[in-house]
C-alpha cells in the first residue's frame, strides 16, 4: 500500500515537471494520434454507412456520431478544468493552471460544436434551430463560462497570476454549473410543461449503439492529442529561455 | 472585535459621502425599468407578465455595476495592500465590504420595486413574493459580483460582468420564477434562494480571499 503510495507521489512530483512532460508527450503523441485517427474513421464511416437508419428520423440522425462525442467531451473537460483548478489553488502544481490555460479553448470549441451539430439535428427533426430547453440551455452557459475562463486568462499579463485566478473561477464554476442544471431543470419544467420532449431517451438499438461508443471514444482521444499538443505548445512559449528547452530544440533540428 | 466595527463604519462613512454611489444604480434600475414599455409594449397585461423577469433583470444589471467595484478604490489608492500587509482577516474585509455595498445598493433598488406594482403593473398579490426573493436574491448576486470584480481587478469592467452574469443564472431563473408563480410555490422558492445562500457564502468569500491574494503575489 505504501508502495503504491509512494509510486503515486513520484507520478505526481514528475506530473509538475515540465521537461518531464514535454519528452513524455513527445513519445505519446503519435501513438495517441494514430489510434485517434483510426476510431475516429472507423466509427464515423461504421456510423454513416453501416448502421441501420432511424425508424422514425430516417438518415438524419446519423448526426448523432458528432454530437453525443462532441457534448459529453464538452462537459468532460470541464470538469477537468475544474479538477486542475482545484489542484493548482492546493497545492500549486504549475502544470494545472497550463491545463486549465490549454484546454479552456478546446472545451470551447467542443461545446460550440455540441450546440451547432445540435441545432443543424433540430431544424430537420423538430423544426426549430433552436429550443429553450433545459439542456440546450446549460449547454449554452457552459460555453459561456468556457469564455469566461479564456477571457480572464488573456486579461492577465503575469501567467502565474492568470493561472490562479482562472483556477479559481473554474472551481466556482463548477459548483455552480449543477445549481445552474438543476435551476434550468426547474425553471423548463414549470414554463412549458407540455413542449417537445427534447431528448426522447429511446432504448437505443446495440447497432447504432457501438458505433457511437467508438466515436465517444474517438472524441476523448482527439481531446487528448489536442490537449497534449496546446499543453506542448504553452510548454513551448513559457520554457523558451530555459537551457533544457533550447537542448531539445538543438537536438531535434 | 473592533476592527470589524471600525471597519463597518468607515465603509458606511465611504458610501454616505460620495452619494453616487447610491444615486448611479438607481437611476440606471429607473433608466432600464422605463425602456421596456418603450420598447416592447404598454399594453398593461403583457407589461404585468413580464414585470417580474424584467425587474430581476435591471436589478441584476444595476447590482452588477455597483457590486464588481467594490474593491477598486481600496485597490487603486493602496488601502487593500495595508489591509493584507497588516494581517488583518481578509475574511471579515470581504464580507463587511459585500454587506455595507448591498445596504446602500440593494436595499434602494428593493424599494423603488415595489413602486412596479404601478410603473409595470406587477400584480399587487404577488409583491412580497418579489421582496422576499430579491431580499436573498441580491445578496447572493453581490457576492458573485464581488468575487467577479475581485478576479478582474485593475482590469476592463467588462470581463467582470462577463464572469459574473452567467454565475448569477440560477438566482435569476429562481427569483423571477418566485415572483411569477402562486403563491403556494413561493415557499419552495424562497428557502431555495436562501439555501443557496448559505451554501454559497463561504465558498465564494474564500473564492474572493484567493482572488485578492493573487494580486499580491
Amino acid at each position: 500500500m505504501n508502495k503504491l503510495l509512494d509510486a503515486i507521489k513520484v507520478f505526481y512530483h514528475k506530473l509538475g515537471s515540465y521537461p518531464w512532460f514535454y519528452s513524455i508527450s513527445s513519445k505519446l503523441l503519435p501513438i495517441a494520434s494514430i489510434l485517434a485517427f483510426l476510431f475516429f474513421v472507423i466509427g464515423i464511416i461504421w456510423g454513416i454507412f453501416y448502421s441501420p437508419s432511424d425508424a422514425i428520423q430516417g438518415d438524419i440522425y446519423r448526426i448523432i456520431y458528432m454530437h453525443v462525442p462532441a457534448a459529453s467531451v464538452a462537459q468532460s473537460i470541464y470538469f477537468a478544468l475544474a479538477i486542475a483548478g482545484f489542484v493548482y489553488v492546493v497545492w500549486k502544481m504549475k502544470m494545472a493552471g497550463l491545463f486549465i490555460k490549454a484546454m479552456a479553448p478546446i472545451g470551447a470549441s467542443f461545446t460550440l460544436l455540441a450546440l451547432v451539430s445540435g441545432a443543424i439535428w433540430g431544424q430537420p427533426t423538430w423544426g426549430t434551430w433552436w429550443v429553450w430547453d433545459a439542456r440546450l440551455t446549460s449547454t449554452l452557459v457552459l460555453l459561456l463560462f468556457y469564455l469566461a475562463i479564456i477571457g480572464l486568462y488573456s486579461s492577465f499579463d503575469n501567467k502565474k497570476s492568470a493561472d490562479q485566478a482562472v483556477s479559481i473561477l473554474a472551481m466556482v464554476g463548477a459548483i455552480n454549473l449543477p445549481i445552474i442544471k438543476k435551476s434550468v431543470d426547474w425553471w423548463n419544467t414549470l414554463h412549458q410543461p407540455s413542449s417537445i420532449r427534447v431528448f426522447e431517451e429511446s432504448t437505443i438499438s446495440s447497432e447504432m449503439l457501438f458505433p457511437l461508443l467508438v466515436c465517444i471514444l474517438a472524441f476523448y482521444l482527439i481531446v487528448f492529442v489536442f490537449g497534449l499538443m496546446a499543453m506542448r505548445a504553452e510548454i513551448a512559449t513559457r520554457e523558451m529561455n530555459k537551457d533544457w528547452f533550447k537542448k531539445i530544440i538543438i537536438n531535434n533540428d | 472585535m473592533s476592527f470589524l466595527k471600525n471597519f463597518f463604519s468607515r465603509e458606511v462613512l465611504i458610501y454616505s459621502k460620495k452619494s453616487s454611489n447610491v444615486i448611479s444604480p438607481v437611476i440606471f434600475f429607473l433608466i432600464c425599468i422605463t425602456f421596456f414599455p418603450l420598447a416592447v409594449s404598454n399594453d398593461p397585461n403583457e407589461l404585468s407578465k413580464l414585470a417580474p423577469g424584467l425587474i430581476w433583470i435591471c436589478i441584476l444589471l444595476a447590482g452588477m455595476l455597483s457590486i464588481q467595484t467594490i474593491f477598486k478604490e481600496d485597490y487603486d489608492d493602496g488601502s487593500l495592500d495595508l489591509f493584507y500587509v497588516r494581517g488583518f482577516s481578509m475574511l471579515q474585509v470581504v464580507l463587511v465590504k459585500i454587506f455595507v455595498n448591498w445596504i446602500f445598493t440593494a436595499l434602494p433598488l428593493i424599494f423603488l420595486s415595489c413602486f412596479m406594482v404601478f410603473l409595470l403593473y406587477f400584480p399587487l398579490d404577488k409583491l412580497f413574493n418579489l421582496i422576499g426573493s430579491l431580499f436573498v436574491g441580491t445578496l447572493i448576486i453581490s457576492f458573485f459580483g464581488a468575487l467577479a470584480g475581485a478576479l478582474s481587478l485593475g482590469k476592463n469592467s467588462i470581463l467582470g460582468s462577463a464572469i459574473m452574469l452567467p454565475l448569477s443564472l440560477p438566482v435569476l431563473i429562481l427569483g423571477s420564477s418566485a415572483s411569477t408563480y402562486s403563491n403556494e410555490n413561493i415557499a419552495f422558492f424562497i428557502l431555495l434562494l436562501s439555501a443557496l445562500l448559505f451554501f454559497l457564502v463561504p465558498i465564494i468569500s474564500l473564492a474572493c480571499i484567493g482572488a485578492i491574494r493573487l494580486h499580491y503575489e
